[in-house]
């Protein structure tokens, strides 16, 4: 691109209507240079974190063909109206899957789960591709972890048969 | 199962193509090969999409923490989904929307967690910058051109909703309007005008600096 093409030599002082002077198709140039030179400093500026690059990468052994998913279809951080003056509420949530329903109460202290209808399961928690605790639900469905998820998690579970992953979010 | 012909499914109601605009119409195919097993294709898809993900979270003015975690909940999730998108094409929109309900999802339980009027909030917009300081102050940055920095500086004090729009439009690969209109709950026939005041409004602010 010409650089003296700029339609808006004057500079400082004049300052003045840029679309004045400046035809329609002037302008849009002129914005899409504007624009491109905006990508190029966000390239070195504020580019996606190696690291970051990298965890995206490694997730698609998340992809997992058999596994069933467990929708997430209640969050109380979105789905629950706030208690006023209500410090340190735990956060609810409702996963689906067919018939199966996972509820999980996240706190501080940890996380408590019931399987319905009540069965008994193998259950992992994971972060990212690797699993960070293994858990058992009793025979009531009942489960329980005394390390609160961090970060993204998903719990993936091992039930009559099948293999149940609860749809990943941020704890 | 289109091929050939029309590529620009996702473009169609497009009010004009962007220069510089990198073919997205693969980001399909690629989406099917990643689920066929085909780890480059994977590979193909984080390059290419990456970026329109991380402009969502910043376009949100998240902590770096919350950003972290918000961009990896999202690329999880799409591995957990793959198989199962109805349109693979559109995979740039899905990761965008994703990006964004988590985003709000961030910002609504900080709230939560401090009166409304909490000065937190304003603290973790203004961490957000030390990356772009961090690499200001290094020696590398030193030879960047005072013209980038100024463009910087002023795009950051546009006000928030050019900021935003713009920190989107601006991923590379360009996001198409679908993608934008995804990430930010714009209507896409609003993003052509607001593309346009804001470029203008910077472009006003750079010419009163006499920068560029």
């Amino acid at each position: 691109m010409d650089e003296t093409g700029r339609t808006n030599g004057a500079n400082g002082d004049g300052q003045d209507d840029v679309f004045g002077e400046a035809p329609f198709l002037d302008e849009e140039l002129d914005h899409d240079r504007l624009e491109e030179e905006l990508r190029e400093a966000t390239a070195v500026l504020d580019p996606v974190p190696a690291e970051l690059r990298r965890l995206a990468i490694e997730a698609y052994a998340l992809h997992d063909l058999d596994a069933r998913i467990a929708e997430l279809t209640f969050d109380s951080l979105v789905d629950a109206i706030p208690v006023r003056g209500a410090v340190d509420v735990p956060r609810m949530l409702t996963f689906h899957s067919g018939e199966l329903t996972v509820d999980v109460e996240v706190t501080g202290e940890g996380l408590l789960g019931q399987l319905l209808p009540p069965r008994p399961a193998a259950i992992e928690v994971l972060h990212g591709p690797r699993a960070t605790a293994v858990l058992t639900a009793d025979d009531m469905g009942r489960f329980s972890c005394d390390a609160p998820p961090t970060g993204p998690f998903a719990l993936r579970l091992r039930t009559g048969g099948e293999v149940v992953v609860t749809e990943w979010l941020r704890a | 199962m289109r091929s050939g012909t029309s590529p620009a499914t996702a473009y169609d109601d497009r009010p004009y193509t962007r220069g510089g605009t990198v073919d997205r119409t693969d980001v399909g195919a690629l989406v099917r090969s990643a689920v066929d097993g085909d780890t480059a294709a994977w590979k193909a898809l984080v390059d290419g999409l990456s970026p329109l993900v991380w402009s969502v979270v910043r376009a949100h003015r998240l902590s770096d923490a919350d950003g972290h975690e918000v961009y990896q909940t999202v690329w999880f999730r799409f591995a957990q989904h793959l198989g199962r998108i109805r349109e693979p094409h559109k995979a740039g929109s899905w990761l965008a929307s994703t990006a964004r309900n988590e985003c709000l999802k961030v910002i609504k339980g900080l709230k939560r967690l401090t009166p409304t009027d909490d000065p937190q909030l304003l603290d973790r917009a203004s961490e957000d910058r030390t990356p772009e300081q961090s690499v200001l102050d290094s020696e590398e940055a030193a030879a960047q051109s005072e013209r980038v920095r100024f463009l910087w500086q002023e795009f950051e004090e546009l006000g928030e909703r050019c900021r935003q729009l713009l920190r989107v439009l601006i991923a590379s690969p360009p996001p198409s309007y679908q993608e934008v209109s995804a990430a930010l709950g714009i209507a896409v026939g609003s993003i052509g005008p607001m593309r346009q005041r804001c470029l203008r409004r910077l472009r006003a602010r750079l010419d009163a600096r006499g920068a560029l």
